[in-house]
């Protein structure tokens, strides 16, 4: 189970999602969850759906990894759809499976959460998609550079930077680090997923105690090699990797400052939603 | 001093600060010389104090008591630290715990990067580095996939992309199975004889000592004696008194004299024992 995590999971590939500055990459998705969450209208959504699902597609990430990540909160995704169905009493009532009770669905509660899950499916489409098609560190050094106005009130923006990095490259190694743990630890006994809910808390801390010294002990020995490679406090570092906004990306800002713009006029000019309604419906 | 040094401790003492009030030392008054391209292997048991030279030799640890020379910089002087590390790199047991990037190439820029290169440059020292220990097809793979003697080897590639004069190696083959090792080893040795690069391989793996210059044998905080591999292996009570033990072929040799075999000394490799012992048999 805790080997499904996706996190920060990152398939290299050469298609134009993976060549796009990852600056422009972060901005288009800021702007783009800005958006989704302003739109209320369902055209102006599916619209924004339409875009994330492309991306994938343009991306070539295979679709189980696409699913992997929908699936890690898929839970969400469905007790807010139940949540809305059971509660919404907005609209006709479509069904009163119980004539005794007050319960009814109505229409209201159907769109609504049929509204909410695509939201929230098309949120985690596009954010998966910019750690699924960007280098870690090619990642963090964007949001370095995002970022760095806030030198001006003395943050340590390299630093944050080279922390969510070495985070990021230890996510896998901590990962199997519990699993083997776990392992141990329930050859010795420990009833990791049995027995009552205080006895696993118990049990989980003999989990996480030892996991807790390995790491301090990896941070040292990594400080210590980091060291030996000449890192000091990162002020004058350069890159493998120079990032420079090409033709491509302003041309990915232009694109997308279109369709978002599309989705917001559908969203607040009510003329053009009646002019869609007229038509679809 | 000679131009022809690479690295040298005068009469270098070092105490942990946790056993300073004990007065342990973990190095205790050590002196030698080490020149550019030898290939030094260095033995000793655990807790000898191996880790504790690798660190003092690149300005991790300062002596706290005599001189750690770098191609004649002293190492305690604070303006010599980062060129004294771009001299000598150092890489360590467990390369999960040196690999900083999530993806090999980048993780082998991490050294050049620090020295602040230009990108031409970062791009192809990465490659040449990546290519001296076989792993340029592996540059975009991620990190945490590679097997142990990949992940060390992405190590070294790490340290070589800095070009240093001298690399240490501290038990790089301490965690690899017989594979990794046997890999580990033939790129170090690569280095030393295809790049010129002055190698000190830390290890308790006697075989891996057999093709040193000179091997260094440390016991209890001091540098016991130091001799080319025939002179080191030949005096197995030594070695016992050090808590080591003959390397494998060695071991067989002896065995072989007990029951009658007339053998010369100093074989210390699988392969002079073989051609021994077809000479032998065809002269029989
Ligand atoms: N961080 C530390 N703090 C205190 N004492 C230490 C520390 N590291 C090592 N020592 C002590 O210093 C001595 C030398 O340690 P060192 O790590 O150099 O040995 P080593 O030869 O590398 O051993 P091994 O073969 O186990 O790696 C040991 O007695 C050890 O207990
Ligand atoms: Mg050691």
């Amino acid at each position: 189970m805790i080997k499904d995590i996706t996190i920060g999971q990152f398939f290299p590939g050469s298609s134009p999602i993976h060549k796009l500055d990852p600056r422009a990459k972060i901005l288009i998705l800021l702007v783009y969850i800005i958006t989704l969450f302003l739109v209320k209208n369902f055209f102006s959504l599916l619209l924004l759906f339409l875009f994330s699902f492309i991306c994938v597609l343009i991306s070539k990430i295979s679709a189980k990894s696409v699913w992997k990540s929908i699936r890690a909160l898929i839970f969400i995704v469905i007790f807010t759809a139940v949540l809305q169905i059971v509660y919404n009493k907005n609209g006709t009532v479509l069904l009163k499976p119980f004539p005794q009770f007050d319960f009814c669905i109505t229409s209201g509660g159907v769109f609504t959460a049929v509204f909410l899950v695509l939201r929230i499916i098309a949120l985690i489409l596009l954010s998966s998609l910019l750690t699924y098609t960007t280098s870690p560190t090619m990642l963090t050094d964007a949001i370095e550079r995002l970022l760095s106005p806030l030198k001006l009130f003395h943050i340590k923006v390299h630093s944050l930077a080279m922390m969510m990095t070495i985070a990021l490259r230890f996510i896998p190694t901590l990962i199997r680090e519990i699993d083997i743990i776990m392992s141990a630890q329930k050859a010795r006994g420990a009833k990791l997923d049995a027995g009552k809910f205080g006895e696993r808390i118990k049990a989980l801390i003999s989990v996480f105690v030892p996991l807790f010294v390995s790491s301090f002990r990896r941070a040292a020995e990594l400080a210590v090699a980091m060291e030996c490679r000449c890192y000091t406090d990162g002020a004058n570092r350069s890159r493998l990797k120079v990032m420079r906004f090409a033709l491509r990306d302003y041309l990915a800002f232009f694109i997308c400052a279109v369709i978002f713009a599309g989705a917001l006029v559908v969203n607040y000019v009510p003329l053009c939603q009646s002019l869609l309604f007229e038509r679809v419906i | 001093m000679e131009q022809d040094t690479l690295l040298k401790f005068e009469n270098v003492s070092y105490t942990y600060e946790e056993e300073e009030e004990n007065n342990r030392l973990a190095v205790r008054n050590i002196s030698f010389e080490i020149k550019k391209g030898e290939f030094i292997v260095v033995l000793g048991h655990n807790g000898s104090g191996k880790s504790t030279i690798a660190k003092l030799s690149n300005s991790i640890y300062l002596p706290t008591s005599g001189r750690v020379l770098v191609d004649g910089m002293d190492t305690s002087v604070e303006e010599n630290e980062i060129p004294c590390r771009k001299k000598i790199g150092v890489v360590f047991q467990n390369p999960d715990n040196q690999i900083v990037a999530s993806i090999v190439e980048e993780d082998v820029a991490f050294g050049p990067e620090n020295l602040n290169l230009p990108q031409k440059e970062i791009r192809a020292r990465v490659d040449e580095a990546l290519k001296a220990v076989g792993m340029y097809e592996y540059r975009l793979h991620e990190t945490h996939r590679l097997s142990g003697g990949q992940k060390q080897r992405v190590a070294i590639a790490g340290i070589i992309a800095m070009r240093p004069a001298g690399i240490v190696l501290d038990e790089p083959t301490a965690m690899l199975d017989p594979k990794g090792r046997a890999d580990i080893l033939e790129t170090v040795h690569t280095l030393n004889k295809e790049l010129g690069m002055t190698v000190v391989l830390i290890t308790h793996f006697m075989e891996e000592a057999l093709h040193a210059d000179r091997i260094f044998v440390i016991n209890d905080a001091v540098v016991e004696r130091t001799g080319t591999p025939d002179e080191i292996f030949s005096d197995a009570a030594f070695l016992e008194t050090c808590g080591l033990e003959l390397p494998d072929t060695a071991k067989l040799c002896l065995l072989l004299k007990k029951r009658g075999v007339s053998l010369p000394d100093r074989i210390f490799t699988p392969e002079a024992l073989i051609e021994e012992l077809v000479r032998q048999t065809e002269r029989a």
